[in-house]
């Protein structure tokens, strides 16, 4: 038998299993001071250990877990012992405490250091750390690895894989969750489910945080969504901060264990604060009872973290993330511009989007790498769950592995290569997949044709073991003004697949009108034909009010949106909406108002966006392009940047006036067709390696931006290699460093030094919360900036332009 | 858990710099950025007593924990007391990402939510104080010291979290280059007394940021 026989068999043969108590709680009982590292007691006390494996076994424990929560290379670098010295030894231990009577599960915690965006830790490297863990599990003999106490899907998620990658071991997963549900991260219990039983698996629980009575909630909503073995391993209810006494006894607990066990409960044992005591409870009470299979309903869905979007009903994708037609999009990409994207996202979400398609190819650009980027930075601000679009395996590869969560793969379809290509990746990451009703033979012209490839794809699907829920069939849709014909013959296919196969469909509606006029009109009818047809993911442009309105009506008149509560929040709630402050409104007619060099000054400094772009379009017909910005948007962001100095406004009034500015020079662009001619010169902003804090500089973009320089902005926590190679590669004159704690000043300091040592006549500016202009000096940079204003002057100043 | 139901605005436009009324423009802005914060945070807080063992002047230690205060300004700041909370209080993660939800839609509601988000975790920390204050009700407490005020060091923020147990209990983590994560987070040390001890006003002296200060350019005080 291998290792995941032998844990099917121990589940196989006992109505419940019982893992062990807390091992911390344990160790600081023999002694071991609050903070400590524990895995170094592998070496120091192994006797401990084995007196602890061993009453926890003798308490009934049929699986103990390893003295190595924290053994990553990250948190035992103090020690300078490396994870693949310990856990050999705490392998070693547990297995002899054992003695064949219980299995040795490899405890795996969190890292300790929270992954990006919040922190500073890539996901590659999170998989890394963990990879070296399961790899050092296995060869000293685990028999299982645990991933427990999670609090980040995305970590959980690097660790799932670098387990499955790398061992042959069966897997535990439990996530820490709080009395709302969520951890603390924000996770669902929906999203944890769905995504780890997606990856592969082969159970999944909570642990620690709460005592088992107030973890009920989270354990009935968990039994909704999973059909793997539930893990229940809670505290011994809540430490008192001054005793640190938990204030649960073991009967107690044992008692509210059993109350769990009506939600399918199978694996149980116990977190901080318990002890032998608790185990032994529990192993007595649990005697008496039976265990409860969990049969959930079987639901499609998909998620990220925080969002899980049920398919049970109409949902908008998004699919205004595409550079297909899109000129300012396509630019957008080549030059790394994030936050235009990032900007797409979030207007499309506010209108109304479920789901978000990202598709990020153009031929002249990496598309794996941007693509990777990409999700990883509208993971990073939006909760809605995306769908992966590339017609690449590799980009849908390296997109299915940095998400988090469970996305769409766009797409596979009937071709033989596809199904060979796709469909294995969709298993392997637990995605959801769209099904595309073409060919070796192109698309079928007829109903019949697609069905029958919706069918053969659904088959190939079923026999890779990716479940009928996670299969959506696009029947694709054919242009109206070119193949009248085929429209019917698209909604009949729709009908079919759903009606007969019972598979989710999908469909992308906006290239029915394509080359007729009133475009709109006919892309609302025809997307209303088809949700009356079954349509289940239109994928549409959100930001145009008919079309989600016509989802939106859809769902109320079909009595999905019960009671209507969805569609009054979205038509109900102008008052809400309308709270944005006049500045931002929308634009008003700048024919009404005057359009004079002092009205767009005026319009600059108040903050009035909307205004200060439609004045400068009216003022290019009659103005240059640079009289505008030198006339024009630079003297009132001078004033703007004067009043803030006097104090007679504050940064959020500065920026505002940016902002407006930024309106103006986006009409600017345009009428020159996005040629760089306005740019005054380069500048490189990084906030530097080991800060995370990066508002301050990108205050500073939005101001140099708006005074006409092309700005380099290489993020946070930036290598100082990446700063000297942009300073080379892209002939700046100045680099601007933020830093804004004193332990990251050396970085600053160390960035200065290698650039200045390379390109000696870069200037340099600096800025942060704890510098002082002494210390900038001392660092060897070249300007100290007090704030977003001074790095301009700065810039100003290097690039020969007046001050 | 604890919720926050208001954010103290009047000191959130003293952290953005304002020194009167905000104009129409900017009242809005707060609005809007006051209610998403709310809604964005998951506040918490954990708190642990330690009897302190030594008080050398330079050095204190704690009784049971790896922990070790360094520094005069905490060993002074400490003077006389017989024991310590750790606390450690957080906005939770959802305040960085509306921070950076808020950096990509607009700079100007960036800087607003980062000053109501400054304002909140320290309202956190009044809450975790009181509660304190309120366990320890016949002993006297001082005002909370955090590591990176005078020479109380950041590079114990590990340790610190350790003791607290803060990735467990309330999700906070340091990272290599020191500083917490979710950002808005706050770790601070109360001493215990049998005596009163005088609550003088956090001064500046030992203040990182006292040369450059906005409210001391001001002729003002940020604790006023």
């Amino acid at each position: 038998m291998n290792k995941k026989e032998i844990f099917k068999k121990l589940l196989a043969d006992n109505e419940f299993v019982f893992l062990d108590g807390a091992m911390g709680t344990m160790l600081q009982a023999k002694g071991m001071e609050a903070g400590g590292i524990p895995e170094m007691l592998n070496f120091d006390k192994p006797q401990w250990l084995k007196e602890i494996h061993g009453a926890y076994i003798e308490a009934g424990a049929q699986i103990v877990y390893t003295n190595t929560f924290g053994c990553n290379r990250y948190k035992m670098a103090e020690t300078g012992k490396t994870p693949g010295e310990i856990i050999p030894e705490a392998v070693k231990i547990a297995k002899k405490a054992a003695d064949g009577s219980a299995l040795a599960a490899l405890d795996v915690g969190p890292i300790g250091q929270l992954l990006e965006p919040t922190g500073s830790l890539a996901f590659e490297e999170a998989y890394d750390i963990f990879r070296e863990q399961m790899i050092a599990g296995e060869k000293a003999g685990a028999d299982l690895i645990v991933c427990e106490t999670m609090t980040d899907l995305y970590e959980l998620k690097a660790a799932v894989l670098a387990a499955k990658e790398n061992t042959d071991l069966p897997i535990i997963c439990t996530m820490t969750f709080e009395q709302n549900g969520r951890t603390f991260t924000g996770c669902a219990v929906s999203s944890m489910a769905l995504t780890l039983e997606g990856l592969g698996v082969d159970a999944i629980g909570v642990n620690c945080s709460l005592g088992p009575k107030e973890l009920e909630p989270v354990v009935a909503e968990l039994s909704k969504w999973t059909h793997l073995p539930i893990v229940v391993k809670p505290n011994a209810g809540l430490p008192d901060p001054v005793t640190g006494e938990y204030n649960v006894t073991p009967e107690g607990f044992a008692e509210s264990l059993c109350g769990l066990v009506k939600y399918g409960v199978k694996i149980v044992g116990g977190c901080c604060g318990t002890t032998p005591e608790f185990i032994k409870a529990a192993v007595g009470a649990l005697k008496k009872m039976k265990h409860v299979p969990n049969v959930p309903e079987i639901i499609s869905a998909v998620c990220s973290p925080a969002k899980t979007v049920v398919i049970d009903g109409p949902r908008i994708i998004g699919e205004r993330i595409n550079p297909t037609g899109k000129k300012r999009f396509k630019e957008a990409l080549k030059s790394d511009d994030t936050d235009y994207i990032l900007g797409q996202a979030i207007e499309q979400a506010k209108a109304g989007a479920d789901l978000l398609d990202v598709n990020v190819g153009l031929p002249d650009i990496d598309e794996k790498a941007v693509m990777v980027k990409t999700v990883k930075a509208i993971q990073g601000i939006t909760e809605l769950p995306l769908q992966l679009d590339s017609t690449i395996p590799e980009v849908l590869e390296a997109a299915l592995r940095v998400y988090n969560g469970k996305p769409i793969v766009n797409s596979v379809n009937g071709e033989e290569k596809s199904l060979e290509t796709i469909l294995p990746l969709v298993k392997k990451y637990g995605a959801a997949v769209v099904g595309l009703t073409l060919d070796e033979g192109g698309i079928p012209k007829t109903a019949e044709g697609r069905f029958a490839i919706a069918e053969k794809i659904m088959n190939r699907a079923l026999s890779m073991g990716i479940p009928k829920e996670n299969i959506f069939i696009d029947c694709l849709t054919l242009t109206a003004s070119a193949e009248q014909e085929g429209v019917m013959e698209t909604v009949k296919a729709l009908a079919r697949v759903k009606n007969e196969l019972g598979l989710k469909t999908v469909l992308g509606v906006s290239n029915i009108s394509f080359g007729l006029p009133n475009r709109e009109l006919i892309n609302a009818n025809f997307l209303q034909m088809c949700l009356s047809h079954g349509l289940d993911l239109p994928i549409i442009n959100p930001n145009v009010p008919a079309m989600t309105g016509a989802v939106r009506a859809y769902r109320l008149l079909a009595n999905i949106d019960k009671n209507a509560a969805e569609f009054i929040e979205a038509y109900n709630a102008a008052p809400m909406t309308a709270i944005a402050p006049a500045a931002m409104s929308a634009p008003s007619s700048a024919s009404e108002k005057e359009c004079t060099p002092e009205s767009l000054i005026a319009a600059v400094c108040g903050g009035l966006k909307g205004e200060s772009g439609s004045i400068t379009k009216e003022l290019l017909k009659s103005h240059e392009c640079m009289k505008i910005v030198d006339e024009m948007l630079i003297p009132a962001l001078d004033k703007a940047g004067a009043d803030f100095e006097s104090g007679r406004i504050f940064l959020p009034q500065l920026i505002l006036a940016a902002g407006a500015a930024q309106a103006a020079f986006e009409e600017i662009k345009k009428s020159m067709g996005g040629s760089k001619g306005v740019s005054k010169g380069k500048v490189v902003l990084a906030t530097v390696k080991g800060d995370i804090h990066d508002i301050g500089k990108n205050i500073v973009k939005v101001l140099l931006e708006n005074y006409g320089f092309e700005v380099i902005d290489l993020g946070r926590d930036v290598p100082y290699e990446d700063v000297l190679n942009a300073a080379l590669d892209e002939e700046v004159k100045l680099v601007g460093l933020s830093a804004l704690m004193t332990t990251t000043l050396k970085a600053m300091e160390d960035t200065i030094a290698l650039v200045k040592s390379n390109k000696p006549e870069c200037r340099i500016v600096v800025g942060g919360a704890v510098l002082t202009p002494e210390y900038a000096l001392k660092i060897g940079a070249d300007y100290y900036a007090k704030d977003a204003k001074a790095t301009v002057d700065a810039a100003r100043e290097v690039y020969g332009l007046e001050i | 858990m604890i919720e926050l139901t208001k954010i103290n605005r009047a000191e959130a436009f003293r952290y953005m710099g304002l020194r009167e009324e905000p104009p129409e423009n900017i009242s809005s802005l707060a609005d809007e950025c006051e209610s998403r914060l709310i809604s964005a945070a998951s506040p918490k807080f954990h708190w642990v007593y330690a009897d302190i063992s030594e008080n050398s002047g330079d050095v204190v230690t704690l009784s049971g924990y790896r922990l070790v205060l360094r520094g005069k300004d905490i060993s002074e700041h400490l003077s006389g007391c017989f024991g310590a909370a750790l606390l450690c209080a957080t906005l939770g993660d959802g305040v960085d990402k509306l921070l950076r939800t808020v950096q990509a839609e607009d700079m100007a509601k960036a800087v607003t939510v980062d000053a109501f988000a400054s304002t909140a975790v320290e309202q956190v920390c009044d809450i975790a104080e009181k509660e304190i204050e309120e366990r320890f009700a016949e002993k006297f407490t001082t005002w909370r010291f955090s590591p990176g005020y005078g020479d109380f060091p950041l590079e114990c923020q590990g340790d610190f979290l350790g003791a607290v147990n803060a990735m467990r209990t309330v999700g906070v983590c340091v990272t290599e280059g020191g500083l917490l994560t979710p950002t808005k987070s706050v770790t601070a040390v109360i001493g215990i007394s049998e005596t009163e001890v005088p609550r003088k006003h956090r001064g500046c002296g030992t203040c990182s940021i006292r040369d450059k200060c906005n409210f001391r350019k001001n002729g003002g005080h940020c604790n006023e």
